[in-house]
């Protein structure tokens, strides 16, 4: 039996574990969201923050990166799979970011080659000189 | 004194024996429905055709007083553009000579009246949308500089803002079980990252793909949101597991086993040398035997497991082990809800090891 298990199989259960919740029933839903003690209104409503927070994450973190004066090209955003990436025009940094987690050094550290002083708000949406 | 110009109408009065149409709100009810309030001929034809190319049926007026007057009488609208340099009028009469920035009073006095009406204040006279001088409660709105691909996307969040926000309780709850259950599968690949993590990248990735194909995740929106948005977690889930099995693969420690005397018991010594995938198999094994591990006592689960595991579609585990077509569903649940307390994002445990 072992023999004829292999990793693509594994992923099978994997699937059908996932999917089979598009099978159930609205009632069925949520009784099963009940039946694990949860408030399916409570945990449904948390979702969508999830999904509305996430819609804003690359307008957050564009502002956080202009308050902090880098320089980006907002339209230039990448993804390699994991992460997103953009580079400064200022300063050369590499910026990243993920939905979940905006972990770069950059977010938290202001842009070394912006002008002292106040930093201008503006300065993320300056395009690219060509 | 004020220079007034004499107020023209872009459309053609209709002819005397046809009556004029009163707006009704029917056009708000029969498909995506916007208003745009922009004075001149042009730009207006320009976005009421851009919004007619995105399925939008379009009313206009080129006041903010004509503009509110259609608002107040058929909201709401799926969106209402604002040109931003929008003069007053005054009875029958644009007055071009105070400052034309109604446009941003007219979009705060729409936001009074419906705080979640989406709309986007149209500012061609600026560069860029970070010159528009506008008050704090309208940082969120939207501003359109440009011409191109600019209003298409804007357009395209909104109807990604509308989306999320016609999710049904069940929908969002089927979305959260699916994420968890992915994110359970990843194991260690999922490296501290939660089912939240994987919605949101999701949606991320939709954000991406309204701009451009390439960049993200393209929502075609014939295909039900929900389903989209599934399609994405599960894309996104096996590039996190490509790329952790690339980079990070399992240590040979971490694999050990120890026998009935304490001895060390490598799993690699029972597999053939030199295979690529020696340490995923591995890693399979484990699972599948942890996951059996689990079921010993649950007759049915093990059944399905053990077919699912031997590659069986549901109709032939249905039909080797007698179960009936329900009687599967409810134990497919049960499997998951009894993985899903094992989740590590949860309760601590790792992952069942």
């Amino acid at each position: 039996m072992a023999d004829r298990r292999n990793r693509d199989h594994l992923e099978r259960l994997w699937d059908e574990l996932a999917e089979c919740v598009f099978r159930l029933s609205d009632e069925a839903t949520l009784a099963e969201s009940t039946e694990t003690g949860a408030d399916p209104q409570e945990e449904a409503e948390r979702t969508r923050l999830v999904l509305q927070h996430a819609l804003q994450s690359v307008e957050s973190v564009n502002r956080r990166l202009s308050s902090l004066g880098h320089t980006i090209n907002p339209k230039s955003w990448k993804s390699d799979g994991n992460v997103f990436q953009n580079r400064c025009l200022n300063c050369g940094t590499i910026l990243m970011f993920t939905a979940g987690e905006p972990r770069c050094l950059a977010l938290y550290t202001r842009c070394p080659a912006a002008t002292k002083g106040e930093v201008l708000s503006d300065r993320l949406f300056q395009r690219p000189i060509s | 004194m004020a220079y007034l110009l004499p107020f023209t109408p872009s459309a053609t009065p209709p002819p005397p024996d046809v009556p004029e149409q009163k707006p009704t709100k029917s056009i708000t009810a029969l498909k995506k429905s916007a208003l745009v309030i922009e004075p001149h001929d042009s730009l207006s034809s320009y976005l009421v055709k851009s919004l007619n190319d995105a399925g939008y049926t379009a009313r206009t007026a080129q006041s903010g007083e004509e503009g509110l007057r259609l608002y107040r009488e058929c909201a709401p609208f799926h969106v209402v553009l604002i040109d931003y340099c929008l003069p007053r009028s005054n009875g029958q009469v644009l007055d071009y000579c105070q400052p034309q920035q109604h446009g941003i009073e007219l979009a705060m006095e729409i936001r009074q009246l419906n705080p979640s009406q989406p709309m986007i204040i149209a500012a061609f006279e600026y560069e860029h949308a970070h010159e528009v001088p506008r008050p704090e409660e309208l940082r969120g709105v939207p501003v359109l500089v440009g011409v191109g691909n600019e209003l298409r996307q804007m357009l395209g969040k909104i109807d990604v803002e509308r989306a999320i926000q016609e999710l049904t309780t069940s929908d969002l709850l089927r979305l959260r079980q699916f994420a968890a259950s992915r994110m359970f599968a990843l194991g260690r690949a999922a490296r501290g990252r939660t089912g939240e993590d994987l919605l949101s990248e999701a949606m991320l990735r939709t954000l991406m793909g309204l701009e451009s194909v390439e960049k993200g995740r393209h929502w075609n929106k014939n295909v039900d949101f929900v389903r989209h948005l599934t399609g994405a977690m599960q894309s996104i889930a096996h590039c996190w597991k490509r790329t952790f099995n690339d980079n990070e693969p399992y240590l040979a420690c971490e694999l050990l086993k120890f026998g009935e005397e304490g001895e060390e018991i490598s799993p690699f010594e029972s597999l053939a040398s030199r295979r690529p995938t020696v340490a995923q198999d591995v890693i399979a094994r484990e699972q599948e035997d942890q996951i059996l591990a689990i079921f010993k006592n649950d007759r049915e689960a093990v059944a399905v497991v053990e077919g699912l595991l031997e590659g069986l579609k549901k109709n032939e585990i249905v039909q080797k082990y007698g179960l009936a077509q329900k009687r599967y569903e409810a134990v497919l649940k049960r499997i998951r809800m009894r993985l899903s307390r094992l989740r590590p994002d949860e309760h601590g445990d790792e992952h069942g090891r």
